[in-house]
């Protein structure tokens, strides 16, 4: 009888602080996971660390603004990072563990395109959306997944850019050297080669390098006998940066244009700064000091606060997809339906928070394709750091249907 | 013309680092036996070691070299004395297991230690000579004259010391080298150590010219492993010119042909010469 009489009072202390409590709990504090996956050690850390700092950051600017408000309901975003070292299986392993095991629904990160692509082939039949920062490869978003959204422009959007941009200055002979097995490599380097043939230029040779080669001199000797008037220079910013140091090395006295997005940190890692003067970087108007908005420059100043150095360019990509992603879910009203979510990004303007300078396209900051476009810029390296000296022709509106004609 | 001594002297610079990383080798195989894998992985740490020294404990360069040489050594002794030792005189499966270990120890320390991040030794040698049209990089060519200076020391202290004499005796018979009164157990330790010494060279000069990052290792310990089976299993003469051979064929593949290929076609040209001399170059048949 005791016994019963003690159960009954413990159900009904339950019954009146079950909900008590748990209204309380609810209102004090509700937790939304998202899940980063992205290269955090190995070659390609160079763009995929820096991405997820700035995720944590873009998430405790949010936390701190109060979180993400839906439905009266305010949620704290909480990270869970999983390193994909650039590689797709182990990016296909990290994003199927997101999901299955910590039950994430919005998955950000992916600065290399291999990793993307993968988790791209695949994300179309999942309950989650994907938020891709810095990986460039075009087949990323040239299908159109309704979950899938992009900030950095493909790479062939660029290299047009940049191939009228070195055909304006006047070079006929310009020789690439490239890690030219990388598809979003290959894809800048043939639309800079058609820009620069309307203009009336030439490429005189396709040297390949792999992502690991340090040693480029054999290609650059090769390179120096064929007197070019310019080289083009694609790949990860440290390989790049030993081209550029190799090159002077080989008393090579020509213009050199590259496609890298590396801060002057990363490139000061391997060459000395005389070794860089001169050098171009043709690409998105990404982050740097010059090129900033008030946006940027906050960003630039607490990042560096929080993690000891500067962002690398290409990490507000990364940054912005946050806070794009809050605005969705408040817009779709609810934190569950990740198709409501997904169907509020592609109808979203550029959020105030974003770092990059968007160029939309009918208003918007993705395209139907689920594609954001910035404009490219032209940077070169003047003194010991990058300076940005002009704006590129991007027709955003005109690639945006491009890219919808690949299906 | 000037394209083809460019690329010859292209490959020299890493054809230097290859006699190294394969002296080291060469010396603890022709003497102990023992395929010593973690080589790689030691000359990655002396790398590590050097810039650690130069940038975050503020030595000048040189001095951080001698430093890291002088524990390189000491590694070295521990290395024998820790590791090898217990099981010299067993099969010599059991070495193999102890090398491949050691080679996973010395990448965990390695990590632990210096981190995940690449490292490059920077050197502050950025002048260039122009000779007949063919240039030299500053560096490249202080590298070239240190791989010289090292393989001139390490032949003359085999060849003219008593010591080098004793590490001579003990590779060609073991228990008349016993009878003559060497102490054989000294001998591995200075092998080991020597050996040690010049990865770290090896390493310092892969970090200046290159990089060093996880997985440099590897990539090294393959190079020297090759150039050991090229130049002749235990043969210092055979370390030296079968790493210029490899140095320089990668440079001319790479310049030549592809650069894609360079690895392809150099192991083909090894494969080519041993199918001709099975002993390798300089090997005893």
């Amino acid at each position: 009888m005791m016994r019963k009489l003690t159960l009954a009072a413990a159900a009904l202390a339950g019954a009146i602080a079950g909900p008590l409590g748990g209204s309380s709990a609810a209102a004090a504090e509700r937790t939304l996971r998202i899940g980063v996956s992205d290269a955090l050690t190995g070659g390609a850390s160079v763009y995929g660390l820096p991405q997820a700092n700035a995720i944590r950051m873009a998430a405790d600017e949010i936390n701190a603004a109060g979180g993400v408000k839906v439905g009266g309901d305010s949620y704290m975003l909480d990270v869970i990072a999983h390193d994909d070292k650039g590689n797709p299986t182990e990016a296909t392993n990290a994003v199927r563990k997101l999901i299955d095991f910590d039950e994430v629904k919005y998955i950000l990160g992916f600065c290399c395109s291999g990793a993307a692509s993968a988790v791209a082939s695949f994300i179309a039949d999942e309950d989650a959306v994907m938020l891709v920062g810095n990986a460039a490869e075009r087949s990323i978003t040239a299908r159109g997944i309704p979950n899938l959204v992009r900030t950095r422009p493909p790479a062939d959007y660029t290299g047009a850019a940049a191939g009228a941009f070195v055909g304006k200055r006047g070079h006929k002979r310009v020789a690439v050297l490239g890690a030219l097995d990388v598809g979003f490599y290959a894809l800048y380097v043939d639309a800079f080669e058609k820009e620069l043939n309307k203009a009336g230029g030439q490429t005189i040779a396709r040297e390949s390098f792999g992502l690991k080669d340090r040693d480029m001199t054999p290609q650059l000797t090769k390179i120096r006998e064929m007197n070019p008037d310019a080289l083009l220079v694609v790949g990860y910013v440290e390989p790049a940066a030993f081209i550029y140091r190799q090159s002077v090395e080989l008393g090579m006295d020509i213009p050199r244009y590259g496609f890298t997005s590396g801060s002057e940190e990363q490139f000061l890692r391997v060459a000395t700064s005389e070794q860089m003067e001169g050098v171009w970087d043709l690409r998105p108007t990404e982050l740097t000091l010059q090129s900033a908005t008030e946006t940027g420059l906050a960003c630039h100043r607490n990042y560096t606060e929080r993690y000891g150095m500067p962002p690398s360019p290409s990490s507000p990509y990364a940054h912005d997809n946050v806070h794009a992603l809050k605005h969705a879910i408040e817009a779709a009203g609810t934190v569950d339906d990740t198709r409501a979510v997904a169907r509020a990004l592609r109808e979203l303007a550029p959020p105030s928070e974003a770092v990059m300078q968007y160029l939309p396209v009918d208003g918007k900051m993705f395209d139907r394709n689920g594609q954001a476009y910035t404009a490219n810029g032209a940077f070169q390296w003047r003194g010991g750091k990058w300076v940005y000296v002009e704006e590129l022709p991007s027709d955003a509106k005109a690639y945006s249907e491009f890219l919808a004609s690949l299906r | 013309m000037i394209e083809l001594v460019q690329q010859i002297l292209n490959g020299l610079a890493i054809g230097g680092v290859y006699v190294l990383v394969a002296l080291g080798l060469t010396t603890v195989f022709g003497i102990l036996g023992i395929a010593h894998f973690a080589h790689g992985s030691v000359s990655m740490f002396g790398g590590c070691l050097t810039c650690f020294l130069a940038v975050s404990a503020g030595l000048p360069l040189l001095a951080a070299i001698a430093a890291a040489m002088a524990v390189g050594f000491v590694l070295g002794v521990a290395i024998e004395l820790l590791a090898y030792r217990p099981v010299r005189g067993a099969s010599h499966i059991n070495a193999f297991i102890v090398a491949l270990g050691l080679t996973m120890m010395v990448e965990g320390l390695n990590l632990q230690l210096f981190g995940h991040e690449q490292v490059v030794i920077l050197t502050g040698l950025s002048r260039v000579f122009e000779i007949g049209g063919v240039t030299i990089p500053e560096l490249r060519l202080y590298v070239i004259l240190a791989a010289a200076a090292l393989i001139a020391s390490m032949t003359l202290f085999v060849e003219r010391t008593r010591t080098g004499q004793a590490i001579r005796a003990v590779a060609e018979n073991r228990e008349a080298a016993i009878l003559m009164g060497v102490n054989v157990q000294a001998i591995p330790l200075i092998v080991f150590g020597i050996s040690t010494t010049l990865g770290v060279c090896a390493g310092v000069m892969v970090g200046s010219l290159f990089a060093i990052a996880p997985g440099i290792g590897e990539w090294l310990v393959v190079k020297g492993f090759a150039v050991l089976i090229l130049g002749g299993l235990g043969s210092i003469p055979g370390a030296v010119i079968g790493g210029m051979v490899l140095g320089v064929t990668e440079a001319l593949a790479a310049g030549f042909v592809s650069s894609a290929y360079k690895d392809l076609i150099a192991f083909a040209v090894m494969i080519a010469v041993l199918l001709m001399r099975p002993q390798g170059l300089m090997g005893k048949a």
